[in-house]
């Protein structure tokens, strides 16, 4: 038995902010791991990627989750994905590389990043106050996956349902990232 | 008081009354009604003093446009001086009150500077404040400007919030007048999603102020309808209350949404919303704007435009007065006239310059034909009026038409100009148009109604179907084409007395043709000298009487004259608006390293070093000043042990077959033959040879890399190294992701740093000198399994280490380190402490890798491989580069040691003048040494190198200081590094 222990403290830990019906939330144990495919080992990658979750991998600007459901496979770069799943142990990259052997470069993001969710039928309209994209269901199906920039804050935003948003930005600015989005989801809610 | 002048009709709700105030005087008015129009009800005329002569002013117009009745609303912090009562919407307890004037409105003390207006025309103040020159700025500007001006500020901080905003549209219709209305319904009827804006809260534009009728019922009607059905359609987003007020690149215009101003209480809401829109296109149906005729005297309370004394009889149900006459040069002033008959208003007279017969048929009103207002008398407020033919007509209310101008700002915004039609007397949209942007209706020249809505409707269906979508096979709205006959008539020439131009910034007609006088011919020129044009209203009513009077003096015509640059905004954005939510500790994000939380329950002060929050000490129990606790900081972590969350330098994984060789192209020096499990220093160049930043890089496995960049530098590096990766070295195997705020890391530094780590490690791994020697690294585990990675660098030039761990345990680890080392008398260090040690051991940071500074600068010329390629490698090796007699890096102590260097003082050779030509060079960084007990710095001086021992002057004429200082190694401690290697 180790002398000392560490304590988990996620920065977003906790967060569940219902205005109306729509709800701001963080997601408990997210795990995030970047995979990058190797230049000219594509194939080989992409044939293992859907072997381990039975979806092909999605294009650029998309998201989808895995046959199973477990895992949300978000296509951030022609050459890069990020893996999203709930985890509590820090070992998100082990989980993945199991997954994938040695097809692909994987990269531990689940501390990079933090994530919220928010959903119901104000989120949209909250959004529109930080987020520059275009998010009208036309414009941004169910699935479709962005990077852009919220408040001076780089954001991924994946739009995982009718009315529902998932968005990761940097942790060590998650106090910002989350009142940007509260403010949003305030002043229009 | 009672609404004395509130008549039949219009579109108010009188249901609803509403109470408010102006100037402490309780008034009543209806839902619907702006303040003007409730002003106007109550029989208040005086409105304000005008900006210059404090001439008593009434209300001039009922849009944007108005120059005159600007109050101040609300109170105390909540008060919001020049808003335009025209545009204010009436709300039960609203607050309003008059500005410009010491004493009361009605009995203004500053009213004297109108009887010195002979002395006080354009220019004056360059003309007499001159000398001496320092009592500008002083003496004479503050002084004018308390005498001058318009509503004053709380000084307190504006307590309402407000928010920004993006909207996406394939067409956005700028103005809900009948054009607008009509475009709306073609591209929503499409299936486009369509964007519909407007500064009123009601819209309909016009058709709510006049009584022409749409598919055979009232204007107003059909407009409401329209209305309903855009409602209805989910594709089609309405914004009322919302000017666009600029067109920006690429089809983005700026919009600000006024949502709480016209409720007694925000609820908590932003007040105000600044919109950025994207629209793949637009159609601009902003409408036109009536303007003045100049006359003596046109400037009095109860002189109005015409078309907003019909509006305010048609959609307000208020008479702006009980005997009005006409002053026209154009048919549309004659159906003010008709309006006002028909609503049974006495018309004393209609006055039209034009030797005509009249274009509307009223019986019993006098028709004065061919014939000038040449002068009006009422002080406070319009009693009769004076024409040419000498005759004196009583009225109190005069109605002006000069004829419209089309609203062409924001056709201008991209630089467009705009067209003279002389069959318009106006200036319409020029034939280059910001992209994507078409125009309708009057803002087009289409004046008349028929016309406007069946522009309104092409042109939409126009934008519509170039992206791709089928207009829809909907009827036309129909309306009749009212006359529009306008003669070219800007001014009364036989009026003796001043006749008004700019309301707003009192320019008359005598200081446009002082201006061609004194030679300031050009528009532009025009405008600086008199004003003209400038301040809230940007001269909507004024400009264009201006410029042909400018004409007329240079004998040009008005084309030839042109037109001063339209900007935006079309109307005043508030600061707060702009500022949106970025203020006080919003302005900008801020970034926390993990063991904040602990640092913050330790004492800790915190900098802002880019965004981020870093401890820079620790105080404890007993400490008088920051120097008590960085001294010993320093001095413990030499000691024993101390402990720096490192956090914020930048971490970069690189994995891929080529990542040893892509670090070749990029650092200085070579990385592709680091072993697995050993750390280097790297050095990288800017393409020009210059240094750009530096920092260690481990070699965790056969593929995988971790940079470490320097804090403020981490993002660009990032940036750079993708670019690279993407752009020069594209068949390169290469994955780049930031891993900064993924691992918690701290420096552990000092000779207890290993025994320390030894018992938070776990045990299988040896970390003795010789199986874990200096700049070795390896993935680990502490505290029972919990990953980690282990660095054996030292920036202190300690035994030393950075252990990392995933960022989510990193408070947890903070205290973890500093409760392990408790029995070492381990010590939480700040960034302080980290500069002194840094300095104490010479190694260079941002204050000498400035950006002007090169390898061979620093001392670290050899790191430049010549044996590879790298980024700047080549124009590293320019001959001024590698001068033998460059600047070199170099320590520098007090001769005097209890004197304090100061950074940035220049060094000169002793005996030679301290001036430009003598300069050595200067000194980047300096510290007070805890472990030394003096002064120490680092600086660059020519050729330091050789010259060790040499005592020289530090001279700082900013400080008015100079000392003998003597050149020595910048490494004040271990200068061998024994004990970074023990």
């Amino acid at each position: 038995m180790a002398e000392f222990k560490l304590q988990a403290e996620p920065p977003l830990a906790g967060t569940d902010i219902q205005m109306g019906e729509t709800r701001l939330t963080a997601p408990k144990d997210l795990a995030v791991v970047a995979i990058a495919l190797p230049l000219g080992g594509e194939d080989k990658a992409l044939k293992a990627i859907k072997v381990a979750y039975g979806i092909a991998l999605p294009g650029p600007g998309l998201s989808a989750e895995a046959a199973d459901g477990s895992t949300r496979l978000m296509r951030t770069a022609p050459d890069q994905a990020l893996a999203i799943f709930t985890r509590a142990d820090p070992d998100a990259e082990k989980v993945v590389a199991e997954a994938l052997g040695d097809t692909v470069y994987l990269t531990d993001q689940t501390d990079t990043l933090c994530a919220l969710e928010l959903s119901g039928p104000g989120a949209r309209a909250a959004l529109e106050r930080i987020c520059p994209l275009d998010l009208h269901p036309q414009a941004f199906a169910i699935g479709a996956a962005a990077r852009t920039v919220m408040e001076h804050l780089g954001v991924f935003i994946a739009r995982t349902g009718e009315d529902s948003f998932l968005l990761l930005s940097a942790s060590s600015s998650a106090g910002s990232f989350l009142h940007a989005v509260e403010t949003s989801l305030k002043n229009t809610n | 008081m009672s609404q004395q002048n509130r008549i039949e009709g219009g579109l108010v709700n009188r249901a609803k009354p509403l109470k408010f105030s102006f100037n402490g005087k309780a008034m009543q008015g209806y839902e619907g009604d702006t303040l003007a129009s409730a002003l106007l009800a109550n029989g208040q005329r005086l409105v304000g003093r005008s900006f210059k002569y404090h001439r008593p002013r009434g209300i001039f117009t009922a849009g944007s446009e108005e120059p005159n009745a600007l109050v101040h609303l609300r109170t105390a912090a909540h008060g919001e001086p020049n808003t335009r009562a025209t545009m204010a919407e009436l709300f039960d307890g609203l607050k309003a009150k008059s500005q410009n004037h010491r004493g009361s409105l009605e009995h203004d003390l500053m009213a004297v500077t109108d009887f010195l207006s002979p002395f006080l025309s354009a220019g004056f103040y360059y003309k007499t404040f001159m000398w001496p020159k320092s009592f500008w700025e002083k003496v004479y500007e503050p002084a004018i400007r308390a005498a001058a001006g318009l509503g004053a500020l709380s000084m307190k901080e504006d307590p309402d919030t407000y928010d920004k905003g993006f909207l996406h549209c394939d067409l956005l219709v700028i103005g809900a007048g009948p054009a607008g209305l009509a475009a709306a319904l073609a591209g929503g009827r499409a299936g486009a999603r369509v964007i519909l804006a407007d500064e009123d809260f009601l819209p309909g534009g016009r058709l709510n102020a006049e009584t022409l009728e749409v598919d055979g019922m009232p204007g107003a009607v059909w407009a409401a309808q329209a209305m309903a059905e855009l409602a209805s359609m989910d594709n089609v987003r309405i914004l009322t209350r919302t000017t666009v007020y600029g067109a920006y690149d690429h089809g983005i215009y700026g919009a600000l949404e006024r949502c709480t101003d016209h409720l007694a209480d925000a609820g908590g809401k932003p007040r105000q919303v600044l919109w950025r829109i994207y629209s793949k296109r637009a159609v601009l149906a902003a409408g036109s704007t009536e303007r003045p005729i100049a006359f003596g005297n046109n400037d009095r309370p109860g002189v109005m435009l015409a078309g907003a004394v019909r509006a305010y009889a048609n959609r307000f149900g208020v008479a702006p007065g009980r005997e009005v006459a006409v002053f026209t040069n154009n048919d549309d002033g004659w159906r003010t006239a008709a309006d006002l008959v028909a609503k049974g208003v006495d018309v004393r007279a209609v006055v039209d310059c034009r030797d005509a017969e009249p274009p509307v048929s009223l019986p019993g009103v006098r028709h004065v034909r061919g014939a000038a207002v040449v002068n009006t008398v009422g002080r406070k407020g319009l009693k009769a009026i004076t024409l040419t033919n000498g005759t004196t007509i009583p009225v109190d209310c005069l109605a002006v038409s000069g004829g419209w101008n089309p609203n062409v700002h924001l056709t201008c915004h991209q630089r467009g100009r705009p067209e003279w039609r002389d069959d318009l007397n106006a200036f319409v949209p020029g034939g280059v148009l910001p992209v994507g942007m078409a125009v309708a209706g009057a803002a087009n020249g289409s004046m008349t109604l028929s016309a406007a809505l069946a522009e309104g409707r092409a042109q939409a269906e126009g934008q519509i179907e170039a992206l791709g979508f089928t207009p829809a096979k909907a009827e036309a709205p129909k309306a009749a084409d009212e006359p529009r006959l306008a003669a070219a008539f800007w001014y009364v020439k036989e009026s003796t007395k001043r006749a008004w131009l700019d309301l707003q910034n009192d320019v008359t007609v005598k200081d446009v043709k002082l201006s061609y006088q004194e030679g300031f011919r050009s528009v532009e020129h025009l405008k600086r000298y008199t004003t003209l044009g400038m301040a809230t209203d940007q001269g909507k009513t004024a400009n264009i009487p201006a410029l042909a009077i400018m004409a007329e003096c240079t004998g040009k015509t008005i084309p030839e004259t042109g037109t001063t640059i339209f900007r935006p905004p079309y109307t005043p954005v508030p600061m707060g608006a702009l500022a949106g939510r970025s203020r006080g500790k919003d302005f900008r994000p801020y970034r926390l390293t993990p063991s904040h939380k602990w640092a913050e329950a330790n004492g800790a002060s915190f900098v802002t070093v880019g965004n981020w929050l870093r401890a820079e000490w620790y105080t404890r129990e007993g400490e008088k000043g920051w120097r008590d606790s960085v001294d010993r900081e320093a001095k413990m972590t030499r000691e024993s042990v101390g402990i720096c969350d490192v956090t914020t330098l930048g971490k970069i994984d690189i994995k891929g077959r080529d990542a040893g060789a892509f670090l070749d192209k990029v650092y200085s020096n070579t990385f592709s033959t680091l072993a697995v499990g050993k750390v280097r220093y790297g050095l990288m160049l800017r393409e020009d040879g210059i240094c750009y930043d530096d920092g260690t890089t481990a070699r965790l496995g056969e593929n995988h890399y971790v940079m470490t960049t320097t804090t403020a530098n981490a993002v660009l590096v990032f940036r750079r190294l993708e670019f690279a990766r993407q752009c020069l070295w594209p068949d390169m195997d290469v994955h780049l992701i930031s891993t900064t705020d993924g691992w918690a890391q701290f420096a552990v530094a000092g000779p207890k740093s290993r025994d320390l780590l030894r018992k938070v490690v776990d045990k299988e791994f040896d970390l003795s000198n010789e199986a874990f020697p200096f700049m070795a690294c390896g993935e680990i585990t502490v505290c029972g399994g919990m990953p980690a990675r282990l660095f054996r660098i030292s920036f202190s030039g300690e035994l030393a280490y950075e252990i990392a761990v995933p960022a989510r345990y990193g408070n947890s680890m903070m205290g973890v380190l500093v409760e392990a080392g408790k029995e070492f008398d381990a010590v939480p260090y700040g960034t302080e402490a980290l500069g002194v040690m840094r300095i104490e051991k010479g190694h260079a940071t941002a204050n000498e890798l400035n950006g002007q500074t090169t390898a061979h600068n620093i001392g670290l010329g050899k790191m430049v491989s010549q044996k590879k390629e790298c980024i700047g490698q080549v124009l590293s090796q320019r001959p001024e580069m590698i001068r033998e007699d460059a600047i070199r890096l170099m320590g520098f102590r007090p001769v005097d040691r209890s004197k304090k260097l100061i950074a940035g003082s220049h060094l000169i050779t002793k005996g030679e003048e301290a001036n430009m030509e003598n300069d050595q060079g200067w000194m980047t960084s300096v510290a007070y040494s805890p472990n030394l007990g003096h002064s120490i710095g680092l600086g660059f001086i020519k050729r330091g190198h050789e010259r060790k021992g040499e005592i020289v002057r530090a001279v700082s004429p900013v400080h008015g200081s100079e000392m003998e200082v003597e050149i020595v190694s910048a490494h004040f401690i271990d200068p061998e590094g024994e004990r970074l290697r023990g």
